[in-house]
């Protein structure tokens, strides 16, 4: 690798980098800003878990069928379902069957039409693709999903007026409800949309300037990101597109009466 | 029009048949609060029937099971002389339109909020020069020059009316309205009860409406139901209940100071 001018790090220059850690410690200890301990203690807690998720991925990375490959995503969905949940405040009625279900078929669909057509690597499940990929499309089509799902329950909450009074003149549940799924809608796409505007200007995407470190050159890096970017949208759309749509029809009966 | 079919009741029945009628529902301290109980009368066309009562007596909690915003716990309503439990909800309430207690106008001019049923319906939508238009601000006493009006920005007493007209220009066969003058001084409700009355007449539809002032009862209903804690008390055609009442309630009723005192 380091014939494309890609810089390793050694053991020793890592300790060298720590110099600065204990440069930060000595400047609170000396002028008694009182921090010295918690920089250590957080510094210790970043070294052991970022070598125990190296450790992780590069037994991951080894692994070479396809169910097995397949099952690590369906964890990874798992966890970041659960993380989901325990963050919602109020849940909407079915939340981890609606979500769950919705992260499924929304990050698996485009997360299998980004790495099959568009990167296009080969074998379909070679883990260093796939999870990572995976990761970056779930991680925030789950933000977004999560934001919809609260926002839907903030609305039609508010809206019991509005959405009784359209039912009264003859509308669907799906008419009725149009203004908060719109608001809902845009509420999940808000911060895919932020990130894209501020890219490039503002911020450095982490994973390109990874890239780029790691000795890519910056062309490839930024066509890369430009895709990852496209995948998370399509993600998040996809993901709370599912979610409300089927998160919608939980808030009435079969009557089509708006539940209390 | 709206090309709605006309329902005809089989055998001169009427429009609009309740038959014992109850609603329980749970208080939130697990035990069964009684809404309703034994709710038996019917509705006909080209008639106003007013349902009055004191307020928490259920008379709201009974209109909207009539276009099955929410469903009995026993006994069934019929529309036509069919049963409302077994038809569409979506057909059923694009033929029994609803008037809510707070006008809710919709963002978007006073035009706007009158095309949205249809839009609803996915019907082509009348513009401001259409007959359809035209005869519905008629009726509801509104003038022409606020269609273009923001519908939020319109006065109370508009947004009432506004809302009947809205309810209204599908030319459903039934009309229910919840405390339509609830928000209304005595001139502005005044205003609505005539348009109301207009449109009753003049559309054939049968119209059931909660109030609490029996002043309005008196001046538009045909059939008057007083309704008290969840019970009918007594039932017949407007004049008569409120000239000679029966039952102990509604003379203790109408004996009540700040209901207006007598009808009018």
């Amino acid at each position: 690798m380091d014939n494309r001018g890609l810089v390793n790090l050694e053991l020793s220059n890592l300790l060298l980098a720590f110099a600065l850690i204990l440069f930060a410690m000595a400047l609170s200890r000396f002028q008694r800003l009182g921090q010295a301990r918690k920089i250590g203690w957080a510094a210790l807690r970043m070294v052991v878990q970022l070598l125990a998720i190296g450790y992780l991925l590069h037994l991951v990375f080894s692994v070479k069928t396809p169910l097995l490959v397949t099952s690590i995503l369906v964890v990874m969905a798992g966890f970041s379902l659960q993380v989901a949940g325990s963050q919602a405040k109020r849940k909407m009625p079915g939340f981890y069957r609606v979500m769950g279900s919705s992260i499924l078929a929304g990050c698996g669909g485009v997360t299998f039409f980004f790495c099959a057509l568009v990167v296009g690597y080969s074998p379909w499940y070679e883990p260093r693709y796939l999870i990572p990929l995976f990761g970056m499309i779930l991680g925030n089509s789950m933000q977004g999903a999560s934001l919809a799902a609260e926002r839907l329950e903030a609305e039609i909450g508010e809206r019991r007026e509005e959405i009784e009074t359209a039912l009264c003149l003859g509308a669907t549940p799906r008419q009725a409800v149009e203004t908060a799924l719109r608001n809902a809608f845009s509420a999940a796409l808000i911060p895919t949309l932020n990130t894209m505007a501020a890219m490039g200007i503002v911020s450095l995407p982490g994973m390109m300037t990874g890239q780029i470190l790691s000795g890519t050159e910056p062309a490839v890096a930024v066509r890369y990101q430009i895709a990852i970017m496209c995948a998370v949208s399509g993600g998040v759309a996809a993901t709370a597109f599912l979610l409300l749509m089927q998160g919608y029809r939980r808030y009435f009966t079969p009557a089509q009466q708006l539940r209390r | 029009m709206t090309g709605m079919a006309e329902i005809v009741p089989p055998n001169g029945q009427p429009m609009v048949q309740v038959e014992g009628v109850g609603l329980t529902r749970a208080d939130g301290q697990g035990r069964e609060a009684v809404i309703l109980s034994e709710v038996t009368f019917s509705a006909a066309k080209g008639r106003i029937t007013a349902i009055v009562g004191p307020s928490g007596g259920g008379k709201s909690s009974l209109i909207r099971l009539i276009n099955r915003l929410d469903d009995p716990t026993t006994g069934c309503i019929l529309l036509g002389g069919e049963d409302i439990a077994g038809m569409d909800p979506l057909l059923l309430r694009r033929r029994v339109a609803m008037v809510l207690q707070r006008p809710f106008m919709f963002p978007g001019t006073l035009l706007h909020n009158l095309q949205r049923p249809l839009a609803y319906r996915r019907e082509a939508m009348p513009d401001a020069g259409s007959v359809e238009v035209r005869r519905t601000l008629e009726l509801a006493r509104l003038a022409p020059d606020l269609l273009e009006r923001d519908a939020r920005s319109l006065s109370i007493g508009q947004q009432q009316r506004a809302s009947l007209a809205r309810a209204v220009i599908t030319s459903p066969p039934v009309l229910l309205l919840d405390e339509p003058t609830s928000a209304l001084d005595r001139p502005t409700g005044d205003q609505l009860a005539a348009a109301l009355q207009d449109i009753c007449r003049h559309q054939g539809m049968a119209v059931i409406l909660v109030t609490h002032d029996l002043r309005l009862a008196g001046k538009i209903a045909d059939d008057l139901i007083y309704l008290e804690a969840g019970r009918i008390r007594e039932a017949g055609p407007a004049a008569h209940v409120l000239a000679e009442p029966a039952s102990a309630e509604l003379i203790r009723f109408l004996a009540e100071p700040e209901k207006g005192g007598k009808h009018g």
